[in-house]
């Protein structure tokens, strides 16, 4: 799971490092939207705070001028679903009039293996559509005061406004390395009518990998039932809202399995890797978790044995069986002893294959 | 980079933790000569009948390796490669998965200033059938001496597809993980330029999946390299939802970029054979072998 940070989240962020943003109030229910336009500055900006892109074009960003309207859009907002996702709460915030509008980031370029800045002079839209994009390799230690400089050359800054970017990137870069982000992005960053340089969007995805340096980061988001306990038992999970659940051993063979899964037809409920191993306990509990995924009709199991004996995978299975009603199982499971394993499972509702593709046909098939 | 062969030292780094112990007793099953091993702290110990150091210079000074497998927690894996680097190990395969990205540039760096070579993070390691020689921990019995090199970024995936290419009596002349990580040691390219001056390597089968743009950059180096072995490979992921992680840290699509598609298109326009399934691949690398 990787960690990406609400907006007002993000904004905390850049204030502590100095990276100036309107003034904002996070508000959880319409009363307190209402409370929330009272203490700024009018017009304000309503943010639905959700972590799916799209918010804009889904309704979920609007201007509004006076308490009625901001209670009557919050209401309004607290009912979409952007994505898919229902906002818990939005930031209502000072509207900041501009005249222009940049982009900005500092992220990891994974090809070149190293930290970028993307800088560019017009900003507000997808960065892979925007043109004149200066981009510079990001040293591991940080850049400094001349580096930050030389991007607001290149990009036709100058004079105060050049000086005020400098700091921004400066900064961005400071948080980026000292937050370990994958993704620090403003977009946009915008240009008052008085010159004055300002965050107004904020974009951070950190390295779960380095959740480890940042207790400050580990509870940031209200974590789905399921997706909590495969964190738990140190799974890679993801729903995916179909109807057949998905389990291997290894991401690539997971992946894989979804794809075969997707050809023949069917629709996967979870990507469910239960990891490298595939002891006998580790399958228990991996089975566990699939059946009880509301949505999961069928559980399509895929072991790569190798090290692992496919009696122990038999094991496992039995196991989960033995403890009440299990939804059909079909698996595949190759490795040492799979004679052995196919015996241990007969006359149980568990079907077992010699190959994925013939597994994958059945389960698809059954629907 | 330098791949040891039939007898040379190797040694293991956290070979006293449960995976470094598991995976010396059956890299030493296989037949590699597991020389020293190196656990701060657990120095004079011996683990499989394997002598523990608590420095690696210390297991180097020993047995003279270069070679070294790794299966320190992440946490220390930058120490560990660190220390590794400067005890004189030219070869670092790294099989710790979750590793900051921040380390793995460290890492990389470090490597790149030792003239040394990383293989990984997170990736099950290599294997040389015919020099009886597996620093990491595929499963010995997917693989067998023979004319195909075998490149992945997945593990399990990749021992899948290797023990159809045994099946179909192509056998591995070498097999080596990437790494499942946004930033990897070798890449596919490097492993590419590896096997076109080794003459047992008659195709190179590489396993991708989505996320970043590592295939892409494989194809383009096809293109310019004039490399003359074929090239069969698969990609993982056709059917995997856009911004989720699957399982893989470096396994992730950001908007158009690291999607299966653009890496299919891009393999399929540098002459490459691409499979749409692992049980595909075989049959492939028939193909490929015969238009020789």
């Amino acid at each position: 799971m990787s960690v990406r940070l609400f907006e007002y989240q993000a904004k905390e962020i850049f204030r502590a490092y100095g990276i100036p943003t309107p003034k904002s109030v996070l508000a959880h229910d319409v009363a307190a939207v209402g409370e929330a336009f009272r203490g700024v500055n009018h017009p304000a900006v309503l943010k639905a705070q959700v972590l799916a892109g799209g918010r804009g074009k889904a309704g979920g960003v609007v201007s509004v001028e006076d308490e009625d309207a901001a209670r009557r859009e919050a209401s309004r907002i607290f009912d979409l679903a952007i994505g898919g996702e229902k906002p818990e709460s939005i930031l209502v915030e000072e509207a900041y009039p501009h005249e222009s509008e940049m982009y900005l980031s500092v992220t990891l370029d994974r090809g070149e293996r190293s930290y970028v800045t993307i800088a560019a002079s017009a900003g507000g839209i997808e960065v892979e559509t925007l043109s004149g994009k200066v981009i510079r390799k990001v040293p591991l230690d940080g850049i400094d005061r001349a580096f930050a400089g030389d991007v607001a050359t290149q990009l036709g800054l100058s004079g105060p406004q050049a000086s005020q970017f400098s700091s921004i990137l400066v900064a961005l870069e400071k948080m980026s390395r000292e937050k370990e982000c994958e993704l620090a992005e403003i977009n946009p960053l915008a240009v008052g009518a008085g010159g004055r340089v300002v965050a107004l969007d904020a974009k951070v995805i950190v390295d779960d990998n380095a959740l480890f340096r940042h207790p400050e980061f580990a509870k940031l988001h209200p974590e789905d039932e399921f997706e909590g306990e495969a964190s738990r038992e140190g799974f890679a999970f993801v729903r995916l809202g179909g109807d057949i659940a998905v389990v291997g051993n290894g991401a690539g063979l997971v992946l894989s399995t979804l794809d075969l899964v997707g050809d023949a037809g069917g629709r996967p409920a979870c990507f469910l890797d239960l990891g490298g191993g595939a002891q006998q306990d580790r399958i228990e509990a991996a089975l566990r978790l699939a059946n009880r995924l509301p949505e999961s009709k069928r559980i399509l199991v895929n072991i790569y044995g190798g090290i692992t004996r496919s009696t122990d995978v038999a094991q496992g299975i039995l196991a989960v069986l033995a403890t009440g009603t299990v939804k059909p199982i079909y698996a595949r499971v190759s490795g040492a002893e799979e004679e052995a394993a196919r015996a241990m499972l007969s006359g149980s509702n568990v079907k077992l294959f010699g190959t994925a593709p013939e597994a994958v046909k059945a389960v698809v098939d059954a629907a | 980079m330098i791949l040891p062969t039939k007898g040379e030292p190797v040694i293991v780094q956290n070979i006293t933790g449960r995976y470094g112990r598991i995976h010396t007793r059956m890299m030493l099953d296989y037949g590699t000569n597991i020389a020293a091993g190196a656990t701060p702290g657990k120095g004079g110990q011996s683990v499989e009948g394997v002598p523990v150091y608590d420095t690696v210079a210390g297991a180097v000074g020993k047995t003279g390796a270069r070679a070294s497998v790794v299966f320190v927690p992440a946490e220390f894996a930058l120490a560990a490669a660190q220390e590794a680097f400067l005890a004189g190990i030219k070869l670092l395969v790294v099989i710790t998965e979750r590793i900051p990205v921040r380390d793995e540039l460290t890492m990389l760096q470090l490597a790149r200033e030792h003239g040394a070579s990383m293989v990984g993070p997170n990736c099950p390691g290599l294997i040389i059938p015919s020099q009886s020689l597996k620093m990491g921990i595929m499963p010995a019995t997917a693989f067998s001496p023979g004319r195909v090199a075998l490149f992945s970024r997945s593990g399990t995936l990749m021992y899948e597809i290797a023990d159809q290419i045994t099946r179909a009596g192509f056998g591995q002349s070498v097999a080596m993980g990437i790494g499942g990580d946004p930033i990897n040691g070798i890449t596919a390219g490097e492993c590419l330029d590896f096997v076109e001056g080794m003459s047992e390597t008659e195709a190179v089968v590489v396993v991708g999946e989505i996320g970043g743009d590592a295939e892409e950059r494989l194809a383009r180096h096809i293109e310019r390299s004039g490399h003359k072995k074929p090239v069969v490979a698969y990609v993982a992921g056709r059917h995997a939802p856009k911004e989720k992680k699957m399982g893989h840290a470096g396994a992730i699509i950001y908007g158009n970029l690291g999607t299966a598609e653009s890496k299919i298109d891009a393999l399929e326009s540098a002459g490459a054979l691409v499979a749409m399934t692992p049980s595909e691949v075989p049959s492939l690398v028939k193909q490929a072998l015969a238009h020789r």
